[in-house]
C-alpha cells in the first residue's frame, strides 16, 4: 500500500508539471497581453512593464524560471493584484473557496443521501415522485440563474439574507445553496437508483426469508451497500465542487481563488492562471489519490500492488 | 424439476440486446415522454421557419422589451426581436452544441477507451497517464482557455467542450471494456477461434456501449449548460445566432425590469434538461443486462 | 421605501436637482457648498468601485477605480472644481505668467505651496514631498503607467529609460531632473518645451505629493495592505485615511483626524467590490450599497418605476463612443465609403429607444462640458439614409455590390453587443450591405487593434483631463501613440504642433477648434454618442456633486457629502 501511495504522488508531481506546461503554452497562444488596454500604452511603458515583470525573456525561459519559483514555493506576484505574491493570493482565496466547497458537499450529501434512501424505500409514493421531481428541477437550473431568483427572494423582496459579500453565516446560505442543488439532485438520484438496486438482490431476499428484522436488513446490508456508488462519485463531486465554483464566486462576490482565477484569463495575469491551475490540478489529483486509497481499504476485492 | 407432460413449452422468441432494450424503453412513460419532447423540440427548431413569421434578427424600434402579447407571444427584447423567435432558432445552436459536442467526445474517447481496455498493458498505461492529465484540468477553466484560444466561432464551441469532455467516456468505455474482456462469452468466442479485432467489434463494444449512451445521454444537456455558463463569462456563442445560452445571459441582465426575458429561456432549458434526464434514466434501466428476463 | 412621505420625495428632488443643475455652487475644495438639512444619523456611505485595485500608489496607478480610492486620500498642488476649472490646493495660487509662477517662455514652473498643509500624522507636507514624487513617477522599476504624460519635464524620460545602466548612472539621470524643491514652500519644475496645459497635468493624481521615508524604508509596499488589511504606511494629505484594504473585498476610509483643511462630515467610506450588476442592484436594494448602477438595458424600466425614479442621478461624462475605421483597411480607405456609412447610422433611435434616452447624440469627438465643443460640426454625416445610399453608389459601389466583406469589432462587454446588434441592422436596412460581427474579450481586442489589425471596432475615449490636448493629438496626428486609425492629415498636423506650444490660450483653442472641423470633416470614425452616467442613489445622501471625471460617480467631491438619517 504505501509503495502504491508513494508511487502515486511522484505520478501526481509529474502529472502537474505536464499540465502547468499546457496550460503555459495555451496561455500564450490567447490573443492579448496583460498591457494591452483600449488607450494604447506607450511603447517605452509597456517595454518598462515587460522588463518589471520578466516577460522580455524568451518563453522558455520563462517557463523554466517559473518552474524553479515553484519548486522553492514562490509561484510569483500578480501583475493585476497590486503585485501580491500568487501565494498569498491563493492562501486568501483558499480558505474561502474551501469552505464553499466542502459545506456545499456536505449539504449536498446530507440532502441527497436520506430523500434518496427515503423515496427508493417508499418507491412509487407520493415522497418518490415529489423527490425526483424537485432533484431533477434544481438540476436543470443553471447556477447562476438560481442565485438571482434567491438573491430577488431573500435580499431584495424579504430583506432576511445579504446579497453577497463573505464572513456571516447569512452570506454563505445562498451561494452554499445555489452550488449544491445541482449536486444534491445528481446524490439523490443516485442513491435511490443504486438503494432500488440493492433492495433486489438476492442477499437481501435471504436476509428477509430468514426473519431478519426489517429495521436492521436497512441498517445491515442496504444502506451500507448502497452507499457505494455515492463514495465512487463523491471525490469526483467534492472536487468538481471546489473548482467549480467560480459563477458563484461572482455573482455572489465572494473573493474565492474561483473568481480571481477567472479575472485572471480576462486580464492576462499570467502569474495567476498558472497559479489558479496549480491549485486546481493538485485538488482533483489529491482528492482523486484520497478517494482510491479508501476505496482499496473499504473493498476487499480491490487490491492494489 | 420437469414440466409437467402436458404444459405447453412457449417457444421464446430470438431477443437481441437492442431490442430487448427498445421493449423496456417503450413501457417507461417518463422516458418516452422525454424523448418524444427532444424530438418535438428539435422538429420545431429545423422548421422554425414555418412557425414563426420572424427571424431571430428581424428588429423593431417601436417595440422594445415589450411583455407577452398577441403579436408577440413570448414578448420582445432589447432591440424588438421577437423573443419566441429566438428560442426557436436559438434551440437550433443549442441542440447542436448539445450534439455536435458527443460527436468529438466519441470520436476522441471511443477509440481510447476501447484501445486502453482491450490491449491493456503498456498502451494502457500510457493512454490513462495521458487520460490523467487531462482528468487533472477543472473542466470549465480549460474549456474558458480553450475557447480564449480557438475564438467565439460555433464549431470552436464544440471543440473547446468536447475536447475536454471526451475523458470520462474513455475512462467509461476502458472499464466496462476490462470488465467484459473476462467475462466467459469473450473466452467462449476467442475458443472459437474469434480474432481481437472481431471480438471487439461483434462482442465487446456492444455491450460496452449501454453505459456510454446513458452517459452521452446526460451529457448533451451539461454541454449546453456548459455553453451557458460560457455566455455569462462573455465568452459564449458569437452573435448574432442566438443559443438558449446567450438568452439566458441577456434575460439574467433585464431580470430586475423584464423577469420573463430570464424566464422563457430558462424554462425552456430546464425543460429540456429534464427531458434528457428521464431519457437517460429511462435508457439505463433499458439497457442494464440485470434486468434481462 | 416605506414610510417616506410626498413632500419628502419633492425635496429630496429639489435639493439634488439644485445640486447637480445649480450654476451658482462652484464648489472649491475643501470647502463644503451648505444646503437643506443639518446631517443626522450614522454618517456611514458604502459606495460600489466594481473592480479590485491593482494598486493605490499614485505614481503607479492608472485605473479610475484606484483613483477613486487616492483622491479621498491625497490633495494635489492643484485641482478641478465641479465646473471643470482648476483652482489651487496644496498650492497657494494658480502659477500665471503675472504672477512669477510661470516663466515667460513657459519652460519654468515656480510654484509657492501653502504653508499649514500637514500629513496624516501631523508632520509638514513641503516641496521636497513633490519633488519627491514626481522623480519617483519617473523610476524605470515602477514602470508607471502615466509617465509618458510627463514627458516634458526635464530629464524624465532619460531617467525612464535607464534601466539597463549602473547604478551610480540612474542616481545621476535621477539628479537631472528638472524638479526641485527651492526650500520647503517652493517647487520649480522645468520644461524642455512649453506645455500650455500642464497646469492640468499639476492636478492629476501621479503627481500627488508621497512620503519618502515611508518608501525609502517599506519599498512598494508602503502602499500595500499587510495581512489584516491594515495600511499603517499609506500616509497621505487628504481628508480620509484608509482604515483596511481587505483586498478582492472592500477598503474601509476613514476620516484624517489631522486633516489641514475642512474636515469631512462622514466618519465613513466603504468601498465594495461587486462585480456583478444584478448583484450590485439587488445589494442597493437591500439598502447594502448607497448607490449603484444598473444593468445596461434597464434604464427605461427604472425610470418607470415609481419608487426607483427618483432616486436616478444622471449626469453627462466627458466620454465619448464612436466606430472606429482602419483607414488602410479596404473599403474603409476610401472616404465616400466612410461618409455612407456615417449617413446610414439613426443615432438618434439609438439613444432613445435603445438606450431609453440616457446619452447624447455626437457627431463630433469633443464632447460637451470641455473647451472646443461644437455642437454645429458634423452635421454633414449625420442619419440621412438616402444620402448614404447616393454616397455609397458615387463611391463606386451602388446598392452595397462589390463591398469587400466588412467586419466589425468589439469587447463582448457591457452593451457593446446590442450595439453591435443594431449596427448590424442599421447598414442592413440603410444601405443594404451585410456586416459580420465579431466579438472578443477586452484584451483580445485591445491587441488586435493596439496592432492595427482590425478594421472596425468599437471605440471610446474618456477625458484624463478637460482639454482637447488630451482628446487630439494622441489620436489623430500622424504617427501618434494612440492613432490605431492611421489617420494623416497634414494640416491637421500643422494646426496640433502649433497649439501645443501655444501659450495663448484663447489661441491655442481656436488652434484646436480648427484642427477637430478638419477632423470631422474627414470622417474617420462615425461618431456615435456622448455618454451619460445613469445611477441610482439613496435619497439620505445629501450634496454629492458629480463631474463629468468622476469614475464611481461623485467621488471628486466625496468629501463634502453628509447623511441625513
Amino acid at each position: 500500500m504505501l509503495r502504491f501511495i508513494i508511487r502515486r504522488v511522484l505520478w501526481l508531481l509529474l502529472v502537474l508539471f505536464v499540465v502547468l506546461l499546457i496550460t503555459f503554452i495555451l496561455m500564450h497562444l490567447v490573443p492579448g497581453g496583460p498591457w494591452d488596454r483600449e488607450k494604447a500604452l506607450a511603447p517605452k511603458v509597456i517595454a518598462a512593464l515587460n522588463q518589471r515583470y520578466g516577460l522580455d525573456k524568451p518563453l522558455w525561459q520563462q517557463f523554466l524560471n517559473y518552474i524553479g519559483g515553484v519548486l522553492h514555493g514562490d509561484l510569483g506576484v500578480s501583475y493585476s493584484q497590486s503585485d501580491r505574491t500568487i501565494v498569498s493570493l491563493l492562501a486568501h482565496g483558499l480558505p474561502k473557496t474551501l469552505t464553499l466547497g466542502i459545506l456545499a458537499f456536505v449539504f449536498a450529501q446530507a440532502i441527497g443521501i436520506p430523500f434518496g434512501v427515503a423515496a427508493a424505500l417508499k418507491q412509487n409514493s407520493a415522497i418518490d415522485y415529489a423527490s425526483v421531481l424537485f432533484a431533477t428541477l434544481f438540476a436543470s437550473i443553471p447556477g447562476f440563474v438560481l442565485g438571482i431568483l434567491l438573491m430577488i427572494v431573500f435580499s431584495v423582496t424579504l430583506h432576511w439574507l445579504p446579497t453577497s459579500g463573505w464572513g456571516s453565516i447569512q452570506q454563505v446560505i445562498m451561494p452554499v445553496f445555489c452550488l449544491a442543488a445541482l449536486p444534491a439532485a445528481q446524490t439523490a438520484r443516485i442513491t435511490r437508483a443504486s438503494t432500488l438496486d440493492v433492495m433486489r438482490q438476492d442477499y437481501v431476499r435471504t436476509a428477509r426469508s430468514k426473519g431478519i428484522l426489517e429495521s436492521n436488513i436497512r441498517v445491515r446490508h442496504i444502506f451500507r451497500n448502497s452507499l457505494i456508488p455515492v463514495i465512487t462519485i463523491a471525490g469526483p463531486m467534492l472536487a468538481d465542487l471546489v473548482t467549480g465554483s467560480f459563477i458563484i464566486e461572482n455573482l455572489f462576490a465572494i473573493p474565492g481563488v474561483g473568481r480571481m482565477f477567472v479575472q485572471g484569463i480576462f486580464a492576462r495575469d499570467y502569474t495567476l492562471i498558472m497559479g489558479g491551475i496549480l491549485f486546481y490540478a493538485f485538488t482533483i489529483a489529491f482528492l482523486n489519490l484520497v478517494v482510491d486509497i479508501l476505496y482499496g481499504a473499504i473493498d476487499p476485492r480491490i487490491r492494489y500492488e | 424439476m420437469t414440466a409437467p407432460a402436458n404444459t405447453v413449452v412457449a417457444e421464446r422468441p430470438h431477443h437481441t440486446l437492442w431490442g430487448d432494450a427498445w421493449v423496456r424503453l417503450r413501457r417507461n412513460k417518463l422516458a418516452m415522454a422525454g424523448g418524444i419532447f427532444i424530438i418535438l423540440l428539435a422538429l420545431a427548431a429545423i422548421f422554425a421557419p414555418l412557425l414563426t413569421p420572424y427571424t431571430f434578427a428581424k428588429q423593431n424600434y417601436s417595440a422594445i422589451l415589450q411583455g407577452p402579447s398577441w403579436a408577440h407571444p413570448m414578448g420582445t427584447d432589447q432591440l424588438g426581436r421577437d423573443t419566441f423567435a429566438r428560442l426557436l432558432y436559438g434551440a437550433r445552436t443549442s441542440l447542436a452544441v448539445g450534439i455536435f459536442t458527443q460527436f468529438i467526445v466519441i470520436c476522441i474517447g471511443l477509440p481510447i477507451g476501447s484501445i486502453a481496455g482491450y490491449a491493456g498493458g503498456k498502451v494502457d498505461n500510457y493512454l490513462m497517464r495521458f487520460v490523467d492529465v487531462m482528468y487533472a484540468f477543472p473542466d470549465i477553466l480549460l474549456v474558458i482557455l480553450l475557447r480564449s484560444v480557438l475564438g467565439g466561432s460555433i464549431f470552436n464551441i464544440f471543440l473547446a467542450i468536447g475536447l475536454v469532455a471526451w475523458v470520462n467516456i474513455a475512462r467509461l468505455v476502458r472499464g466496462q471494456i476490462m470488465s467484459l474482456k473476462s467475462r466467459d462469452f469473450i473466452t467462449a468466442s476467442r475458443a472459437m477461434g474469434g480474432m481481437g479485432r472481431h471480438i471487439t467489434w461483434r462482442h465487446l463494444l456492444p455491450n460496452a456501449l449501454g453505459p456510454v449512451i446513458v452517459s452521452i445521454t446526460f451529457n448533451v444537456p451539461r454541454a449546453i449548460f456548459t455553453e451557458a455558463a460560457l455566455s455569462y463569462i462573455g465568452i459564449g456563442v458569437q452573435p448574432p445566432t442566438p443559443s438558449w445560452g446567450t438568452m439566458i445571459q441577456d434575460g439574467f441582465g433585464l431580470i430586475f425590469a423584464k423577469p420573463y426575458m430570464l424566464l422563457f429561456p430558462a424554462i425552456a432549458l430546464a425543460l429540456l434538461m429534464l427531458a434528457f434526464t428521464f431519457l437517460g434514466d429511462g435508457l439505463r434501466d433499458a439497457l442494464d443486462p440485470k434486468l434481462r428476463r | 421605501m416605506k414610510g417616506k412621505t410626498v413632500v419628502f420625495y419633492l425635496l429630496t428632488i429639489l435639493m439634488v436637482a439644485s445640486l447637480i443643475f445649480g450654476a451658482a455652487c462652484s464648489t472649491t475644495t475643501p470647502t463644503i457648498a451648505t444646503t437643506a438639512g443639518a446631517p443626522s444619523g450614522e454618517q456611514t456611505i458604502t459606495l460600489n468601485l466594481g473592480t479590485e485595485n491593482n494598486t493605490i500608489d499614485p505614481n503607479r496607478a492608472s485605473w479610475v477605480s484606484e483613483r477613486t480610492v487616492i483622491v479621498q486620500c491625497f490633495d494635489g498642488l492643484l485641482a478641478f472644481d465641479n465646473n471643470l476649472n482648476l483652482v489651487p490646493m496644496v498650492a497657494k495660487e494658480i502659477p500665471t505668467v503675472a504672477n512669477k509662477g510661470i516663466s515667460a517662455d513657459g519652460l519654468t514652473y515656480t510654484i509657492k505651496l501653502k504653508n499649514n498643509v500637514t500629513w496624516s500624522d501631523d508632520t509638514k507636507v513641503t516641496a521636497k514631498d513633490f519633488a519627491f514624487s514626481i522623480k519617483r513617477l519617473f523610476d524605470p522599476s515602477l514602470a508607471a503607467e502615466y509617465e509618458s504624460f510627463y514627458s516634458n519635464i526635464v530629464g524624465g524620460d532619460a531617467y525612464y529609460a535607464s534601466a539597463d545602466k549602473t547604478a551610480a548612472e540612474q542616481t545621476a539621470l535621477k539628479d537631472a531632473i528638472g524638479v526641485k524643491a527651492l526650500d520647503d514652500n517652493t517647487l520649480e519644475i522645468k520644461l524642455t518645451a512649453a506645455l500650455p496645459t500642464f497646469l492640468d497635468l499639476l492636478a492629476l493624481w501621479p503627481v500627488y505629493p508621497i512620503r519618502q521615508d515611508m518608501v525609502d524604508a517599506h519599498g512598494e509596499n508602503w502602499a500595500q495592505p499587510d495581512v489584516n488589511g491594515a495600511m499603517p504606511y499609506y500616509i497621505g494629505n487628504g481628508p480620509f485615511i484608509i482604515k483596511e484594504w481587505v483586498q478582492n473585498d472592500h477598503y474601509t476610509l476613514v476620516p484624517n483626524p489631522n486633516y489641514w483643511g475642512v474636515k469631512p462630515i462622514l466618519t465613513k467610506i466603504v468601498f465594495k467590490e461587486i462585480q456583478d450588476a444584478n448583484t450590485a442592484l439587488a445589494a442597493y436594494e437591500n439598502n447594502e450599497l448607497d448607490q449603484s448602477g444598473v444593468p445596461g438595458g434597464t434604464e427605461s424600466a427604472t425610470m418607470a418605476d415609481p419608487n426607483l425614479k427618483p432616486q436616478i442621478l444622471r449626469y453627462p461624462t466627458l466620454t465619448t463612443y464612436g466606430l472606429r475605421f482602419n483607414m488602410t483597411t479596404a473599403p474603409f480607405d476610401n472616404a465616400l465609403v466612410r461618409q455612407a456609412i456615417s449617413c446610414a447610422i439613426d443615432r438618434q433611435s439609438y439613444i432613445d429607444k435603445v438606450r431609453g434616452g440616457v446619452g447624447q447624440v455626437a457627431l463630433s469627438w469633443i464632447p460637451p462640458g470641455m473647451p472646443d465643443y461644437d455642437a454645429s460640426l458634423g452635421q454633414d454625416w449625420a442619419f440621412n439614409p438616402t444620402k448614404a445610399q447616393q454616397l455609397l453608389t458615387q463611391a463606386g459601389y451602388p446598392g452595397g455590390k462589390g463591398l469587400p466583406t466588412i467586419k466589425f469589432q468589439y469587447a463582448n462587454t457591457g452593451t457593446n453587443p446590442v450595439l453591435a446588434a443594431f449596427l448590424q441592422d442599421q447598414m442592413k436596412t440603410n444601405l443594404g450591405v451585410t456586416i459580420t460581427l465579431e466579438p472578443y474579450d477586452s484584451k483580445a481586442l485591445s491587441a488586435l487593434v493596439n496592432n492595427k489589425q482590425y478594421s472596425w471596432a468599437i471605440y471610446g475615449w474618456g477625458a484624463d483631463y478637460p482639454d482637447p490636448d488630451n482628446w487630439l493629438p494622441q489620436l489623430f496626428m500622424t504617427g501618434a501613440g494612440n492613432n490605431k486609425q492611421n489617420y494623416s492629415n497634414a494640416q491637421f498636423d500643422t494646426l496640433a504642433t502649433a497649439a501645443l506650444k501655444e501659450l495663448d490660450n484663447t489661441k491655442r483653442l481656436k488652434d484646436w477648434a480648427d484642427a477637430q472641423k478638419l477632423l470631422v470633416a474627414d470622417c474617420p470614425m462615425v461618431f456615435l454618442f456622448y455618454r451619460q452616467t445613469f445611477v441610482l442613489q439613496k435619497p439620505w445622501v445629501k450634496n454629492m456633486v458629480t463631474t463629468g471625471m468622476d469614475g464611481t460617480p461623485g467621488d471628486t467631491f466625496l468629501r463634502n457629502v453628509y447623511i441625513i438619517k
